[in-house]
This record gives C-alpha cells, structure tokens and sequence, in this order.
C-alpha cells in the first residue's frame, strides 16, 4: 500500500473539504467541491471499490457540480 | 435557563452516544457479524445464488435487491418534485440567457464535445452492459449517460439539446427502471415465489438461468438509461427560461 499516496490525497481531502466551508464565493465553492469529489474518488480506487470511485466520479464531479452551478446561476444575491 | 437546558440535554445525548459507541464491536474486527457471516456468504456463493460474478452487482441486483429498487424510486420521485416546481421545457421556446446572448462556444470546444460525447456514450453503455463481470453498472453508466448530454447542452444549446432527446423520447425513458423491477419483482410472485426473485421455480436448469440472466440485463439497462434521462430532464428544468423572461432577439 503506498501510504504516502494515500497520506498526500486525504491532506488533500480535508483541505478541500474545509476551504468549501471556508469559501464566501458559492461559484468558487462549486468547483472545489468538484476537486473534492475528484479526490475522494481517487481514494475510493485506493480503498478497492471502482464502483463507488465511478459514482463519485461521475455524479460527484461532473453532475453535481453542473447543478449547484446552474442554481448559483439562476439565483439572486440577497442579503440583509 | 433555557440555554441550560439546551446544553444539558446536548451533553445528555452525546453521553448516551459515546456510550452507545463503546458497546459496538470494534472496527475492522475480523470477528465481526459481518465479516463472520455475510461476507463469506457473498463471496462464496454470490456467483450461483445471484448470477453474477461481480459481487457488487450480485448484491446490487440480488441481495439488495429492495434497496435497488427503493433507491430507483428516490430518483424517479426526485425527478418528480423538480417537475412539480419547475416545469417541463416548452419545445422550441425554452431557451438560456446563453442561447439568447447570441455568444456561441468555440469551435475548439463545440467539435471536441462533438468527437468526445459519442465515445463517452459507448463507454457508459459499455460500464451498464458490462457491469455483471466488472465494475460498475445501471448507475454508473448512467450518471456518465447523463453527464454526457450535460456537456452536450452546455456546448451546443438547450434548444439543440431538446430537439435531439424530445419530451415524447424522454418521458417513456424516466420511468423505464422502476417499471423494469416492478416487473421483474412481479414476475416471480406470478411463478408462486416470492417478490424479486430472479430464479423461476419449475423450469429446467438451463432455461431459469436463462431468464434470470435477461431479467437481470433489462434491470441493469432500465437502471442506466432511465438514470441518464432523469439527470438530463432535471438538468433541462433547471437551465430552461421561458422566452418572456428574456429578451426578445432569439433567432
């Protein structure tokens, strides 16, 4: 098991998974959680379930992120 | 005073959680129920009692075989609510803010999407058909389905889009999968056994594999197109704006 691989991709994991939080911008938020997903879907080959690693991969990166944008997208700002 | 008890009913239930959490069997255990009884079971026996020699689908399709279908029921009702809300695109009037600004994507970006969504496709139909003997399946072929069409409408165009998958090709699709189990499922109460079993009793060897086999294939395709088309249609209800609300210099 290369554990450096798999060290280097989980720092990668949380640090994308805390600057989503983080991220005031929700468009720039979007693409992160896209990264995200991306990541998470090379630990999920990493961890031995292609299956799921295809579903992140599909849904996760491509789907999703197409949806949260197109609601960023048709949404207006509102604030107090 | 609220506040406290707010916060000693918080630290009340986290107490009981934590609590809870110790009297679980340790993770990873290799003497855990489940890796004592069901995963041997799976793993031995998955190839004959399921038909297929990817465990994952054997469970999937077999084992798991209510959960599947529950999960193609939350699709379908998911593609429901966003229709209830939204509505369906009008032919030949929705359009995007995109497709009206009259700004069209490069022809860089138009003919790679038009060279790549053809082998995109093969690739998913391949992952669905393919999917008893390897990774993947019914619904990682069609998340890619889907996928696909996105990029295809962000290139080309809603009105584009719409045209190549109409509403009257769409509409029987979306509902295609839990059809297909419901069907399936039925098949096995009207042979006197029970709800979604694959394997008719009362048949010979060769002709129950048989049809449990193509059962299986037409669950699996269901599952893939009718999970590409949903994602599509929801995609299309959410990107669509009606030519009202938009300025009038369409073409």
């Amino acid at each position: 098991m290369d554990w450096t691989l798999n060290l280097l991709l989980l720092m990668l994991l949380l640090a994308t998974a805390i600057s989503v939080i983080r991220i005031k911008d929700l468009l720039a938020a979007a693409v992160v959680f896209s990264a995200y997903s991306l990541v998470m879907a090379i630990l999920w080959t990493q961890l031995r379930a292609p299956d799921l690693a295809l579903t992140e991969a599909a849904v996760g990166a491509g789907v999703t992120t197409v949806l949260f944008i197109i609601t960023i997208y048709r949404t207006v700002r509102k604030e107090d | 005073m609220r506040k406290a008890i707010v916060v000693l009913a918080l630290v009340g239930i986290g107490v009981m959680l934590i609590y809870a959490v110790g009297e679980m069997p340790p993770m990873g255990d290799s003497g855990n129920p489940d890796k004592v009884h069901i995963a041997p079971r799976y793993l031995e026996h998955g190839e004959e009692e399921a038909g297929a020699s990817n465990v994952i689908t054997a469970v999937i399709l077999n084992y798991r075989g209510y959960d599947t279908m529950g999960e193609v029921a939350v699709i379908f009702c998911a593609l429901c609510a966003v229709v209830a809300i939204l509505n369906r695109e009008k032919p030949g009037l929705s359009r995007t803010s995109m497709d009206v600004s009259g700004v069209k994507a490069s022809v860089v970006v138009r003919t790679t999407i038009r060279f790549l969504v053809p082998v995109i496709i093969f690739f998913a139909v391949y992952i669905i058909l393919h999917g008893e003997s390897t990774p993947g399946g019914g619904f990682q072929g069609g998340a890619i389905i889907g996928a696909s069409i996105i990029l295809f409408t962000l290139a080309f165009g809603l009105p584009e889009s719409t045209r190549k998958l109409p509403l009257r090709f769409r509409i029987p699709l979306e509902s295609f999968a839990v059809i297909a189990f419901l069907a399936a499922g039925f098949t096995g109460i009207v042979f006197g056994v029970h709800f979604l079993t694959y394997l008719m009793p009362g048949l010979s060897e060769y002709a129950a594999e048989t049809i449990r086999h193509i059962m299986m294939m037409v669950i699996e395709i269901g599952i893939g197109f009718a999970g590409g088309i949903i994602f599509t249609s929801i995609m299309f209800a959410m990107i669509r704006e009606d030519q009202c609300e938009l300025q009038p210099d369409s073409p």
